[in-house]
């Protein structure tokens, strides 16, 4: 599980990135379900399976196979669907070549000693029809894949040959002996040879097109790049160097159409578990581009001296290109006990830490989970209840919202009366309890939801005549024609209050009420209507129940207020006269207007006398003083 | 096109002669799984309904257990012969009536028969008669015998009538086959020589509950029943007077003494029944060995239960975690398979008792009480990950994965156990995905004892590691009080969530950052609430964000409000709908909302933000709604109307098929493509983003589509396929039509109920069909409903009003 251990590991992917294949060293060969990060199943001890006996199940292998090469193809020549058979292709030490069906959990064939001395490559094109195996004995042979047939077999070397490759159309092979030689595949034919590397030949790839391969050697810190154009050129084109030697490698090169994505993205794995992408628009480019590096990291809570291995990347694949200079690399990282799998979209020159956590390893996976789980309750999660989402709230919407409520009605001009009436009416309704003292507290509250409506109003999207339904809209639907701000003659206005069926007209009333205590609205413009509809309605707001409370509230404020009205009508006497002697050309005009008015109320108030009982009399008589 | 999603426990599987085969019926395929590997090795197609039962052809000798033949059925009318190590089909025979289950006694006996002449092969069918006519009160499910040799019935042949499709059960010898009817069993005995007029000999055996399910002995006349309250019996030396005696199996007690039958009901046929009991609820599985010394049996506590047959000794197999359905045995002593509801199938390994590996699929829909049944809560879509996610019955949600067709994890949301018997206390009642993928927010209500105890619970989660699982982050309880939560949404890109709720007001919630990791524990990425609102204290029905964030809109019963998230301010308000709306959604980034609501007058509506009104409605009952997120297209999966007038017409032509789904562009009215599709009550609609990687070579033009609609049915099957393009091949589970009058004409509002549909789509109408538009009873109930904008001017409304009194009297006047 050391770092050194990557060397010797044998893991593919299978074609469709859902599973994942590893085998250790140990002769088993272990299959992950990538999607759930648990084992599928493993293979054991595939030679000693006897296909006679058929109910012989499998014992656990001590006779182990010595894997020397492992390849994960799919057969999808006729079926629609590839997923079902595929084939892990397996190379021994002792020459054998075997074909698993992984779906099937069964040895598919076998070709006993194909290669004497070991095989020590596999490769196949992407359409998968037919395998090359290369051994130590510098021969390559064909295998037909479905079947398990030997198509043929030739020389490709005299010395053992370290590595072979495949393009993906089949038609050229890449040997590594102690040279490197491109042979046609069908003829045997060599193509073009390359000096190679010293060492043995760890891995080597074809680009998708064909037109380059890259190989990497034992020992050696770098990847060369080698150019196939059929020329005399015998040295690499461009050297990509890494810190550690290459244990795995693979390229996506797109030239097509599209111009952005086109370039040339290399993968690579380090022996020490790093993975190296680069990405460059050209070959040229290549050489001097700087890898991007996916590692892995610890999480902190786990020590650095524990007995286990440090997590790696063992395996990755570049499933494709989303974007320019970006690859989606498919990494299996951590431990080989429990490897997990992920998906990383890598950039070109930023570099990416994978963090791992330890969990997971030595329980089953749901196991730990909950338990995780259990113990978050106590310490990572947040817990609220009842009360705390209730006070959470209040601070921010409060503050800010009646803030910007007071600006707005100062400079509104959008009749926000009608719109207060309304919330003044909700909160009225929810709080009947509340007494008159406590009356400027419960506005001041409900104005912060209050104010909301009102704000989109004053950006002119509300209309009141969308909603027609909702009664406590109709009730502000009832002010549609009383504007309270207008100076109206009392005959309109009484013919306004009159055209309103009792029942709204008490709501009305109630409203006007305690706008008028919370003096949100000037007393100017609610006074009258409050008398008049006292003087029309009056019959039925007696016959109303919490009337009387409603109406006392009514006398007492009206009463405070008049005890002071003697007060401000000296002092406006004296401000009138003052104002007087300052500027004699003009008189304020309002002024004149508002004795005028108050006239005129008086006028009102003696004509109805006679209608009126004793209370609303009174009431009417003082509201209509208070006006003053 | 991708499908997946089947039911692996629609029927009982069936083990090759090797052992080594599984075959299990998945919708209208036969799948075949390896025993080793609990992968899916090959699949039989055909069948174009529901595969009904397979039946392996034995093998008598070693040498020839390597043969994979086998007999299917299916609903279709088929019974149909594979080669299934190919796999390829052989032969098909036509019944021509939907097969429930069948059994072939002949193959099963086959030992003593010489290599001349084969005999005709017979099997015994479980039938539904499909034509009769309605004024014929009868049962139509009969118990038919088919010559498979010269493929036809056998004429006159009807061994029984039963009331629901029935279960064929046969014995392994090929001696005995029966069904259950009820409280009673019949038995019959197949002779040596069947042919086609051969009498067959009957026994009834009685009980006093509804029998459940029953198996034979495979050496000895000895059937095992289980009925509804759990108890097991056991008759011995069934049908001794009756069947024929050549066999001398039970030539000990020849004396037929009526007081020595103990247990034994009547004048049933039998020596002795005894009965066990252990199971609490039903007994759903029963299975003797194959040697025929234990009895298997199980039910709803999901516990295996081993009987030593002579002794009555148990021993168990706990903690299965599901209730079993089947039970199946195979040729290889030691290894059995275990069916269970939660779509699994449990490979056990056979003294020992240990599940050696598990086949599972997706998780079937459960049941939930129904008031908790919201339109958003049955199944959420990660749309760029291409998972589904909805409840399971364990408390759990399971994120399957709708391009592997896999379960990808499962996250347990309540921190309760779960026991397949108990009584559901806790339910999850909504689950919504972050657009990202990365957060999860959860509502369960807890149901209140005796009145006592009721609590609702908010949870939000974020993704763990690896984007596996999800970690629980916060928890609030009582959010809104005691007031239930109507809907969840997350804001598109921020840490922002709303949850609304029936009792009136809404809040928001927000991720808090705090980096203030070093004295408190890491990460400490609480939810906070940020802002409550309420609308005149109407209930909150549904909620959502728009796509930049900007604008929440929230239904408040039949209005929508349009508030500012970050400020908490209500920006306007757009009503309104006959029902409470139950679903909103804005449709990808344009300025169009599309609202559903059920009940009496369902009704989907969209709406124009810009212009503060309806854009058109109809009278649908959407069951699911998806949009495109960078697009201009919507789909909408509804129910058919259940007219009369509808159902005649197009019968033949939906055939079976119960829901459309519709795909609209905001543009117009007018749906753009209408599939026709089966099981839609219950189902889920989502447009699932394609990326290179996860649609792997799938693509036959090698151009991606920009997204593809995934629907999933009402029992969890889903199919995904790329709405864009019309030439498509049809996936047999959905039939494209042409635009068609799906819209029943009694919804439509304003303009269109007046003036009817708009006239090139009358054209299309003619063309396929389809019900005339029938001038509705009383239009006048709809002429007026609607927006005002949306009504013609008062003088073209007052004609068409008054020709609309007019039309209604003249049938007056001519009776």
């Amino acid at each position: 599980m050391g770092p050194s251990n990557i060397r010797d590991l044998l893991t593919t992917f299978s074609p469709s990135l859902d599973f994942f294949a590893i085998s250790s060293g140990d002769g088993r060969i272990k299959i992950w379900d990538t999607l759930k990060g648990q084992v599928q199943t493993e293979f054991a001890d595939i030679i000693s399976t006897d296909t006679t006996n058929l109910y012989s199940k499998p014992e656990r292998g001590h006779l182990s196979v010595d894997y020397t090469c492992l390849k994960w193809l799919s057969l999808d020549s006729k079926k629609k669907r590839k997923l079902r058979c595929s084939l892990l292709v397996l190379g021994t030490g002792s020459g054998d070549v075997l074909a698993l069906d992984v779906s099937a959990g069964e040895l598919k064939w076998r070709i006993g000693d194909c290669h004497p001395g070991g095989v020590s490559a596999i490769s196949c094109s992407t359409d998968g029809s037919c395998i090359y195996a290369a051994g130590a004995d510098g021969m390559i042979s064909k295998i037909d894949s479905s079947a398990g047939n030997l198509l043929g077999k030739f020389r490709a070397s005299t010395k053992a040959i370290s590595s072979m490759s495949v393009s993906s159309d089949g038609k050229v092979l890449a040997t590594a002996a102690a040279q490197l030689k491109i042979l046609n595949s069908s003829d045997h034919k060599k193509i073009q040879k390359f000096s190679g590397h010293p060492g043995a030949v760890r891995c080597m790839i074809f680009t998708d097109d064909g037109e380059y391969i890259l190989s990497s050697a034992i020992g050696e810190r770098y990847i060369a790049v080698w150019r196939i154009d059929g020329s005399k050129k015998q040295s690499a084109s461009c050297v990509l160097a890494m810190e550690h030697p290459a244990v795995f490698l693979d390229s996506r090169c797109i030239d097509n159409g599209d111009t952005d994505k086109s370039g040339l993205y290399v993968l690579a794995i380090s022996e020490i578990g790093v993975c190296y992408f680069w990405y460059a628009k050209n070959m040229e480019d290549l050489r001097n581009t700087k890898p991007t590096k996916v590692s892995v990291s610890l999480e902190d809570n786990f020590s650095k001296n524990h007995k286990g291995s440090l997590p790696t990347i063992f395996a990755a694949k570049l499933q494709g290109v989303v974007k320019p200079a970006s690859g989606d690399v498919f990494v299996a990282y951590g431990s080989l006990v429990k490897p997990s799998f992920q998906k990383v979209i890598v950039h070109s020159g930023t570099d990416i830490k994978i963090n791992i956590s330890q969990d997971g390893i030595l329980l089953p996976m749901d196991q730990s989970h909950k338990s995780k789980k259990g113990l978050g309750v106590k310490d990572g999660v947040t817990a609220l209840d009842r009360a705390n989402a209730e006070e959470a709230l209040l601070p921010i919407p409060k503050i800010f919202d009646f803030h910007e409520k007071n600006k707005r009605y100062q400079n509104s001009n959008i009749d926000p009366d009608e719109i207060m009436a309304d919330d003044l009416m909700n909160v009225r309704s929810q709080n009947k309890a509340v007494e008159s003292k406590d009356g400027l507290e419960s506005v001041e509250a409900s104005n912060e939801t209050s104010c909301l409506e009102e704000q989109l109003r004053s950006l002119g999207l509300l209309d009141n005549k969308d909603d027609l339904t909702s009664n406590s809209m109709l009730n502000s639907r009832k002010f549609k024609g009383i504007s309270l701000e207008e100076n109206m003659p009392p005959k309109k206005m009484r013919a306004a209050v009159s055209s309103i069926i009792p029942g709204d007209a008490y709501e009305l009333l109630k409203v006007l009420v305690t706008m008028w205590q919370s003096r949100s609205c000037s007393g100017n413009y609610v006074l009258p209507w409050i008398y008049t509809i006292l003087v029309n309605h009056s019959q039925h707001i007696v016959s109303q129940e919490p009337v009387t409370q409603l109406l006392d509230s009514l006398h007492q404020s009206t009463k405070s207020r008049g005890t002071a009205v003697q007060s401000l009508l000296q002092l406006s006497g004296g401000l009138q006269l003052v104002m007087a002697q300052i500027d004699k050309a003009s008189q304020n005009i309002s002024q004149i207007q508002h004795g005028h008015q108050v006239d005129e109320s008086e006028d009102e108030e003696e004509e109805v006398e006679d209608v009126l009982y004793g209370e609303e009399d009174d009431e009417s008589q003082i509201s209509s003083d208070n006006d003053d | 096109m991708i499908k997946g999603g089947k039911s692996l426990v629609s029927s009982p599987p069936v083990f090759s002669n090797d052992a080594k085969k599984l075959l299990v019926c998945t919708g209208c395929t036969v799948s075949i799984f390896s025993t080793s590997t609990s992968l899916q090795i090959t699949e039989l197609e055909g069948h174009t309904a529901l595969v009904t039962s397979v039946v392996v052809v034995p093998a008598f000798t070693p040498s020839s257990k390597i043969l994979c033949y086998c007999w299917t059925s299916s609903l279709d009318g088929t019974v149909r012969y594979w080669d299934f190590s190919l796999p390829e089909l052989m032969k098909t025979v036509d019944i021509r009536l939907p097969i429930f289950s069948m059994v072939i006694p002949g193959i099963l006996s086959q030992l003593a028969e010489t290599d001349g002449k084969t005999p005709n092969l017979f099997a015994y069918l479980s039938v539904e008669n499909t034509k009769i006519q309605d004024d014929q009160p009868k049962v139509h499910r009969k118990i038919l015998k088919c010559n498979l040799t010269k493929s036809r019935l056998a004429a006159g042949v009807i061994l029984a009538e039963t009331q629901q499709p029935e279960l064929i059960t046969i014995s392994s010898s090929g001696k005995f086959f029966g069904v259950r009817n009820k409280r009673k069993l019949h038995v019959w005995e197949v002779i040596a020589h069947d042919h086609e007029g051969a009498p067959i000999k009957k026994i009834t055996l009685h009980h006093t509950k509804n029998l459940t399910v029953f198996a034979f002995h495979p050496t000895e006349r000895i059937v095992a029943a289980g009925d509804v309250t759990g108890r097991i019996l056991i008759w011995r030396s069934f049908g001794r007077r009756t069947f024929s005696m050549g066999d001398g199996l039970m030539n000990g007690r020849a004396m037929n003494n009526e007081d020595e039958r103990p247990g034994v009901r009547g004048d049933d046929d039998a020596d002795s029944c005894a009965t066990w009991h252990w199971h609490s609820a039903e007994v759903k599985v029963l299975s003797f060995s194959s040697d025929g010394a234990y009895l298997f049996s199980g039910g709803k506590e999901g516990v295996l239960v081993f009987w030593q047959l002579d002794t009555g000794k148990k021993k168990f197999l706990p903690r299965i975690g599901s209730p079993l359905l089947y039970f199946a045995t195979s040729l290889d002593p030691s290894l059995s398979s275990v069916s269970c509801s939660d779509n699994r199938i449990h490979l056990l390994k056979m003294p020992s008792m240990e599940i050696l590996k598990s086949i599972s699929g997706i998780k079937l829909p459960c049941s939930f009480p129904e008031i908790y049944e919201g339109l958003h809560s049955r199944f959420i879509f990660d749309q760029t990950a291409g998972l589904v996610a909805f409840r399971t019955e364990n408390y759990c949600i399971q994120f399957y994965s709708l391009f592997d067709d896999r379960e990808n994890f499962e996250v347990q949301i309540c921190e309760r156990n779960h026991q397949p018997s108990d009584d559901v206390t806790v339910v999850v009642t909504l689950m919504v995905l972050s657009p990202d993928g990365s957060m999860m927010s959860t509502a369960e209500t807890k149901f209140p004892e005796e009145g006592l105890g009721g609590l609702v619970c908010l949870k939000f989660w974020t993704s763990g590691s690896q984007s596996k699982g999800f970690i629980l982050s916060t928890i609030i309880y009582e959010p809104h009080r005691d007031a239930g939560i109507s809907a969840i949404a997350f804001h598109p890109t921020r840490h922002m969530a709303v949850s609304s709720s029936y009792g009136g007001d809404f809040k928001i919630w927000a991720c808090s950052h705090e980096i203030q990791q070093r004295d408190q524990t890491l990460q400490n990425s609480g939810w906070t609430c940020h802002a409550v609102g309420s609308y005149k204290r109407k209930p909150m029905t549904a909620a959502t964000f728009s796509a930049d964030g900007s604008v929440l809109a929230i239904a408040a019963e039949t209005v929508i409000t349009i508030w500012d998230p970050e400020k908490n301010v209500l920006v306007a308000v757009i009503g309104e709908t006959l029902e409470p709306i139950t679903m909103l959604s804005f449709i990808g980034k344009s300025e169009y909302l599309v609202s559903a609501s059920r009940g009496s007058k369902s009704q989907l509506s969209l709406w124009s933000l810009s212009k503060l009104s309806e854009s058109w409605s109809y009278k649908l009952q959407a069951e699911a709604v998806a949009c495109v997120m960078d697009g201009s297209y919507f789909a909408v999966l509804t129910l058919l109307p259940r007219s009369s007038k509808h159902t005649e017409l197009t019968e033949t032509k939906i055939d079976g098929r119960d829901g459309a789904i519709l795909l609209f562009n905001v543009g117009e009215p007018i749906p753009v493509t209408t599939w026709f599709v089966k099981k839609a009550k219950g189902g889920g609609l989502a447009f699932i983003h394609v990326n290179s990687a996860s649609f792997k070579g799938n693509v036959s033009d090698g151009k991606l589509p920009p997204a593809l609609l995934a629907y999933i049915n009402g029992n969890h099957e889903y199919v995904l396929f790329n709405p864009y393009n019309l030439e498509a091949h049809e996936p047999s589970m959905v039939v494209r039509e042409k635009p068609v009058g799906i819209e029943d004409e009694t919804g439509k509002f304003g303009y269109a109920s007046i003036y009817g549909a708009l006239p090139e789509f009358d054209a299309k109408r003619n063309q396929t069909e389809l019900a005339p538009l029938l001038p509705s009873e009383k239009p006048w109930e709809t002429i007026f409903c609607g927006s005002s904008h949306n009504l013609p001017p008062i003088t073209k409304l007052c004609s068409a009003f008054l020709e609309s009194l007019l039309e209604k009297r003249t049938p007056v006047i001519s009776d």
